[in-house]
């Protein structure tokens, strides 16, 4: 290191091109999510490799217990998988890693905005997931085709609602966990459960009733619906998306409360 | 046979505790009043006063768990306090965090990067819009070649030093460094001292939360003790050390009789005279040092074996801190005459 004496302080930068705080946090972020491709593994890679084994297990024919082709049920409802993977594993652990290592507090006493790190993860979340649903579909096209949307604008608002209500209890789950291992273990426990019974597992129709009234009832599962029934044309997902938006908005709330810097 | 002389100790003063301010608190950078923190009934800071004035390089010093850290938390903003008043640049840190953030630089007690992202990136990302140059300051801290490094690959040293850049960026007007040299090894804690001592020189006001010692020694200006979240002692390291740091020894080999023993006592900042087994012991005020010497020098060769005890802060801070009574008097030998006069 140098051994010279303080120079004096050299001028602000003035008319340099200056982003603003949260620009600078939203972009070192995603830089970092590249940077890090291990932490994407799981939502991008999980929901197909699933996609691919069960999509393929029921054949292409509707029956009494698949209403549409099968195939086309599970590509409609992986989508939601690459949403859960995202809040309930992603997101958590690398929140409860930030916060577990002091980098939160690094950024709260360097003067971020208040709401700067929430908003940050918030793209972080929904970029992970747009690339997880493109790659899904991507890799579905051409193996089972992608079911026909019946109805775009639910679907489309399913989609949203459901991967902002999932960042959102994936920062608050993040916020709420010690320590990165434990973010971990307490996601894959609540992720499971929810991926057999709300998306990827057996289909309601085979479930037994106790199973099924559990499912209806899980944020994944509420999420699911809201994107599968208008996409397949079974329904219109109104009752699953308001559900959905609900936990999301109470979800987000709480998560921006948290995570303020 | 032992002998002790005891003189007037006209020199010392009595300990006396001193208020934390500072003497220019017109200028005041941090004014705190009252402070008091408990987590959970158990009271961390309490009834806390620390005034920190502009351009003063001041330690906040005491063993784990004497409420530094949370103080300091105080002062950034990131604990509420339970009572009293914290006014750091004028402002409240709580209702005024986003204004004083930013003009506040943080070194924080166990935190860190994101693993990945490299120096000069880390430095982008926190540079404001009044930042200065942050690739001088890479340079300056020796960091320069490190600017592609992700964090991970950095040395505990390099890692302390980036801390100081990215605390140093925006031109703040406090920085507050809590535990800058924790877990460095002894080369490394030289060179972050080097980089905090160009701080001072440059004239910024720091903050410097330590349970080192020497580190508060070498670096500060003022010394603030705490124990039990509550201030025991302030002042300068030379106010702490004549209030807590006990007498200047003196010791040579000599025999020396009654008279000339009772002549050394009569030197100005001389308390004690002891001789026993050919080894005369003096102990009294620093400045007696000189006197004893000057004593000596008409009487023949100075002894060979002359050794000098003096005082320093980690002596005095260290009986600060113990809690035990300031040692003002050595312990006689047991064979000693208190008291006998030539």
């Amino acid at each position: 290191m140098t051994t010279t004496t303080t120079p004096a302080h050299t001028s602000p930068s003035d008319g340099r091109h200056h982003r603003s705080a949260t620009r600078r946090l939203v972009t070192t972020e995603l830089r970092l999510m590249l940077r890090d491709p291990m932490t994407l593994t799981f939502v991008l890679v999980f929901p197909v490799l699933c996609m691919l084994i069960i999509g393929g297990s029921f054949g292409t024919s509707p029956d009494e217990v698949f209403p549409v082709n099968p195939a086309h049920w599970y590509v409609a409802s992986y989508l939601s998988v690459v949403i859960g993977a995202t809040g309930m594993i992603m997101l958590p652990v690398h929140l409860a890693s930030y916060r577990e290592r002091g980098v939160l507090r690094r950024f709260a006493t360097a003067g971020f905005p208040r709401w700067s790190f929430a908003l940050a993860e918030l793209v972080v979340g929904l970029t992970s997931i747009a690339v997880g649903s493109a790659l899904l579909l991507a890799v579905a096209g051409p193996v089972y085709g992608v079911p026909e949307v019946h109805d775009p604008v639910r679907t489309v608002a399913g989609v949203i609602v459901g991967s902002v209500t999932f960042v959102g209890l994936g920062v608050l789950l993040g916020t709420l966990l010690p320590s990165a291992r434990s973010a971990q273990a307490v996601g894959l426990l609540l992720f499971f459960p929810s991926f057999l019974l709300g998306v990827g597992g057996p289909p309601p129709a085979v479930m037994s009733p106790a199973l099924r009234s559990i499912s209806e009832v899980l944020p994944l599962a509420l999420a699911t619906n809201a994107v599968r029934e208008p996409w397949l044309g079974i329904g219109t997902g109104t009752g699953p998306l308001i559900a959905i938006a609900v936990i999301g908005v109470v979800a987000c709330a709480l998560a921006a409360r948290r995570t303020a810097l | 046979m032992a002998t002790v002389l005891h003189g007037q100790c006209g020199g010392m003063q009595s300990p006396r505790i001193l208020t934390p301010r500072s003497p220019a608190v017109e200028t005041s950078v941090v004014a705190v009043r009252g402070l008091r923190k408990s987590y959970g009934g158990r009271v961390v800071v309490d009834d806390l006063d620390l005034d920190v004035a502009l351009g003063e390089v001041v330690a906040l010093i005491g063993a784990n768990g004497a409420g530094k850290t949370t103080t300091v938390e105080c002062l950034q903003g990131l604990r509420h306090p339970d009572a009293g008043t914290v006014r750091v640049l004028g402002l409240d840190p709580v209702k005024d965090a986003n204004r004083l953030r930013p003009q506040i630089g943080s070194q924080l007690q166990d935190s860190a990067l994101p693993d990945r992202l490299r120096v000069a990136e880390a430095v982008r990302l926190f540079s404001s819009r009044r930042a200065r140059d942050g690739e001088e300051l890479l340079e300056r801290f020796g960091l320069g070649p490190r600017r592609g490094s992700p964090f991970a690959g950095l040395s505990g040293g390099e890692r302390q030093r980036l801390f100081l850049v990215l605390a140093l960026l925006n031109q703040p007007r406090l920085v507050i460094l809590d535990e800058l040299t924790q877990g460095l090894d002894p080369a490394a804690r030289r060179e972050v001292w080097s980089s905090v001592a160009q701080l001072r020189d440059a004239g910024t006001t720091v903050l410097l939360v330590t349970h080192e010692l020497d580190e508060a020694e070498v670096l500060c200006e003022r010394v603030v003790a705490m124990r039990s979240g509550g201030i025991l002692d302030a002042g300068t390291p030379a106010e702490l050390v004549a209030r807590h740091g006990g007498w200047a020894k003196l010791q040579f080999g000599a025999d020396l009789d009654g008279e000339e023993l009772a002549s050394l006592l009569r030197l100005p900042g001389v308390f004690e005279v002891g001789s026993a087994a050919g080894q005369v012991t003096v102990h009294g005020e620093r400045m007696m040092i000189a006197h004893v010497g000057a004593w000596l020098v008409p009487r023949g060769p100075v002894p060979a074996d002359l050794r000098v005890d003096v005082p320093d802060l980690e002596a005095a801070l260290l009986t600060l801190l113990d809690g035990s009574t300031p040692a003002r008097s050595p312990e006689p030998s047991p064979t000693a005459l208190i008291g006998a006069s030539a």
